[in-house]
């Protein structure tokens, strides 16, 4: 059970993760534009939700963190307090302090107390600070629930809620228990004259209404924020009223529909995620074929529900979550193989799409087989052009499938605006990011996989990329230094730039410094592109002195490898003084590789298409040996090492001599070397399949994939290769 | 010895759930010996059919093939074993297996039998010494005449384990 439940509480993750992205990102934007009042309302609503699934969930440390900003952003969202640097500070941190809290509830870690409190108190403060707004929301929670709350106003709220309040994932508990929250909430009663026959009811509408009576020191305002997310289409009514009143209404109304009719309770019982509600659905189902004694059973479970509902009169918080608890592990065992651990979420026209093309390949298939049932020679233009059409079909099914896997590269994006707001601040520098191409689809994998080599391109721009402000205006250049990011798709690879328009690099100063490590000498001659290319050495770096925040080249030989491990490559372009640009090619998506297949006696490899430069039929003249073994090739004036795959993976070669033979330059991390093959089949896209799963890893092998006739070729590892032969010895294993 | 069969067969019969005293065994030839894995760790039985060789891998490993879309590693069993190859023929099949979530193929001259055998009709292996390496024997079955060399397959194909078993009996 408490595994079932646990899959819920992954979508909660998930939910709260996404929220979070748009609190940080709407007080990012709030900094700019600090009256705007709708983006306030966006950052409520998420912390909002935040804090009342957390609540939900248990994770009393989110929800109650989550509530003192919340009480922080409402009085911004009344206008009782203005936006200041110093609260979008401080609720950009809280935002972080938040991250750890849930954080730290998934992974059951403890969290460092001390932030959390200090922060907690600086909310209070300034929740506190500054005019007559302070009682009543620097006291929320706690003043809320005491006594001493009966001072306040009387409110007798009435509402119906919009009738798509369960399909949208809404639970009216909350409000109760929100409501609860700020006062004393009683005499809650429902009206539920609207409810249809069992048979006719549908369980994700809502038929109810409720009345109830709120005692609270919050004006009116407050109140009325507890029904945010349904305030569009409810018919909300909240009176101030007086005690005596309600003294009289509150025994006789309420005991009568609860009990009479406890069912609708039940359903507003039902969990958030606007999944039928168990029980309902149950007894819909049942009553398809009413008997007598299901539906004495079903009552008879009704009344439990209403009986715990006559005591909870006045709804208390503890016992509705106690209930609801029960209900949701009901609800998650019943669900509980639905969810799957790592989900992706999808498109619903992706979908659509795919469905009619399988619809389509359905028809296409028996067509086909129409076909061969009675097939004659003079039909054979017919079946090309049905297996033309089959072909067709499955080709475009295999790009939508791919396709499922595609998200959006904004996900990645969207940590950089906060990542360079720091990084301003730290370095003293003003910067403006500009993002453009987020809608730029690829792979999740490869999404999840960029982002650690795309901070740090972005953090070394702002570090060392960029000038001081001083130095931009005496150098005429605007004070305000620009990053941008960018995401389009260029052929069949994404390619992602990282741009600034600062100091560029220095060539001179990265010749001395390559001198200086030892990785050229003085007398070598290289192009612009092989000495930006030293950046990427491992501990290379041109920065007088290194920040905390990064050394141009400290940890560039790491983006570089990560992006070549995906299969992607990096370059440079710079311009002394006016900036510099990274740009990241990558493959659209991991599974699938453009390859040559290439043959080297019996067996077939793919080498990826991506790191194949060129190939040639070497003439005698250009091969030449280094210690009478170690062959070179001679590629327009550069020497090149050459490698005899058959004898790197041990085969029966056709070909041993050269001139006979293909040479495939290849590159891999800025080598380069020339592998000999017998012959080069073709070019084809290869679906990667795992050698890992049932085998092992096999050196110089990146995967296997199925060939056109159905066995398996391998798919080469070109850096894996180069190091077996430069070994020289195979490693049998 | 006998005790940690004893152990073994009980731990492998766990494994699987069995709770009766016999267990079923798919039986197999390499020439004139007779050799069981338990039933319920061989997935399918096919036809041999040709493999694509993997460099650089010891001569056991015959290759991998293609088996409805997942590469599949097949071993040969009288290469493991140090037995003389011999010509495949129209009987060498593939019995596939699952040894620890893995998928594993193993060439063997012919399928015989699924043979039930009664767990007082399992003895110990023999010990042979440093000659015959028997860590991979889950016992000797008796079956009518018939013996039946009974693997114990996780040994037999996870290669950490076969080193290590190696090392101890060398």
């Amino acid at each position: 059970m408490s595994n079932d439940f646990a899959q819920f509480q992954d979508a909660f993750f998930e939910e709260a993760a996404e929220h979070l992205a748009i609190v940080e990102e709407g007080l990012l934007a709030l900094e700019q534009h600090p009256e705007d009042l709708d983006l306030l309302a966006k950052i409520f609503r998420s912390a909002h939700s935040i804090k009342g699934t957390a609540g939900m969930f248990g994770f009393n440390a989110v929800a109650q963190f989550t509530h003192k900003m919340e009480t922080l952003l409402d009085l911004l969202r009344n206008g009782q307090k203005v936006v200041t640097p110093q609260i979008a500070d401080l609720l950009l941190k809280s935002t972080d302090c938040l991250k750890t809290l849930i954080e730290a509830a998934k992974s059951n870690e403890p969290v460092d107390n001390e932030v959390v409190q200090r922060l907690t108190g600086e909310l209070a403060a300034a929740s506190e600070s500054g005019g007559q707004a302070a009682p009543q929301a620097g006291v929320a929670a706690k003043a809320a629930s005491a006594p001493a709350a009966n001072q306040g106003h009387t409110y007798i709220i009435s509402w119906t809620p919009p009738a798509w309040l369960f399909q949208r994932g809404l639970d009216p508990l909350q409000i109760f228990k929100e409501l609860g929250a700020l006062g004393t909430l009683s005499e809650v009663t429902v009206d539920t004259t609207k409810l249809p026959e069992l048979a006719a009811m549908d369980p994700e509408t809502c038929y109810l209404a409720w009345t109830m009576k709120l005692n609270t020191v919050k004006d009116r305002k407050v109140v009325e924020g507890v029904f945010e997310f349904v305030r569009e289409d409810s018919i909300l009514k909240i009176e101030e009223g007086h005690e005596a009143r309600e003294e009289n209404r509150l025994q006789p109304a309420s005991p009568s529909p609860l009990a009479s009719n406890p069912l609708p309770i039940a359903s507003g019982l039902a969990p958030a995620e606007g999944e039928e509600p168990k029980p309902l659905g149950e007894l819909l189902v049942e009553s398809g074929a009413v008997s007598r004694e299901t539906l004495d059973k079903a009552l008879s479970q009704q009344k439990r529900v209403g009986e715990i509902l006559v005591e909870q009169q006045a709804v208390t918080p503890q016992q509705v979550e106690q209930a609801l608890l029960k209900q949701r592990q009901q609800e998650s065992a019943a669900h509980a193989k639905k969810t799957d651990t790592a989900s992706i979420r999808v498109d619903t026209a992706k979908i659509d799409k795919l469905i009619n093309l399988v619809g389509e390949l359905v028809i296409t298939q028996s067509m086909l087989s129409d076909l061969g049932a009675r097939f004659e020679m003079r039909q054979m233009p017919i079946l090309l052009e049905r297996m033309a059409q089959l072909e067709r079909n499955t080709r475009e099914i295999q790009e939508r499938v791919m396709g499922i896997r595609m998200l959006p590269i904004g996900t990645a994006f969207s940590r950089f605006p906060r990542l360079v707001r720091d990084l301003s601040a730290k370095a003293g520098k003003k910067i403006q990011l500009v993002l453009s191409g987020e809608e730029t689809e690829l792979d999740k994998t490869v999404i999840e996989s960029i982002g650690d080599p795309l901070t740090h391109l972005v953090r070394n721009s702002a570090d060392h990329g960029l000038e001081p402000p001083e130095e931009r205006l005496d150098n005429n250049k605007p004070e305000l230094g620009t990053i941008r990011l960018n995401a389009f798709h260029e052929g069949g690879s994404i390619c992602i730039t990282v741009e600034d328009d600062g100091r560029g690099l220095n060539r001179d100063k990265i010749l001395a410094k390559g001198i200086k490590q030892g990785l050229i000498t003085e007398n070598d001659k290289l192009s612009d592109d092989q000495i930006w290319a030293l950046i990427f050495k491992p501990g290379f770096s041109t920065a007088e002195k290194v920040t905390d925040v990064s050394g141009r080249g400290v940890g560039m030989d790491v983006v570089k490898r990560n992006i070549e491990a995906l299969g992607g490559t990096v370059s440079i372009k710079t311009a002394l003084g006016k900036g510099t640009t990274f740009t990241l090619k990558l493959p659209l998506t991991l599974a699938i590789i453009d390859g040559m297949t290439v043959r080297v006696g019996q067996e077939t490899y793919i080498v990826p298409l991506l790191s194949i430069l060129e190939s040639i039929q070497p003439k005698p003249e250009v091969i030449k040996t280094v210690v009478g073994k170690g062959e070179l090739i001679n590629v327009r004036g550069t020497y090149l090492p050459m490698m005899r795959m058959y004898e790197v993976f041990s085969l029966q070669p056709e070909y041993t001599d050269p001139t006979k033979a293909i040479l495939l330059i290849l590159e891999t991390e800025g080598e380069r070397v020339a592998v000999m093959v017998d012959e080069i089949l073709g070019q084809q896209q290869v679906v990667i399949k795992s050698m890992e799963q049932n085998f092992r890893k096999v050196e110089g092998v990146a995967g296997a994939t199925i060939l056109g006739d159905g066995t398996v070729g391998f798919i080469l590892d070109v850096r894996g290769l180069l190091e077996m032969a430069r070994r020289g010895t195979p490693v049998a294993a | 010895m006998a005790a940690a069969v004893e152990t073994i067969t009980k731990d492998s019969s766990q494994q699987t759930g069995l709770t009766t005293d016999d267990s079923q065994f798919l039986t197999f030839s390499l020439g004139e010996e007779l050799y069981g894995v338990d039933i319920l760790r061989v997935q399918e039985i096919k036809g041999y059919t040709a493999v694509t060789k993997i460099p650089n891998t010891p001569p056991h490993i015959k290759g991998v093939l293609n088996l409805r879309g997942t590469i599949v590693p097949i071993v040969e069993l009288r290469t493991k074993f140090g037995l003389p190859t011999i010509d495949y023929t129209m009987f060498t099949v593939i019995v596939v297996v699952v040894v620890q979530d893995k998928v594993m193929g193993l060439v063997v001259d012919a399928v015989s039998d699924v043979l039930n055998i009664d767990k007082k009709d399992i003895q110990a292996a023999p010990e042979f010494g440093a000659k015959v390496n028997v860590t991979f024997l889950n016992g000797i079955g008796k079956s009518g005449d018939k013996l039946i060399s009974l693997l114990d397959i996780d040994r037999l194909l996870i290669d950490q384990e076969i080193k290590e078993a190696l090392a101890t009996a060398a």
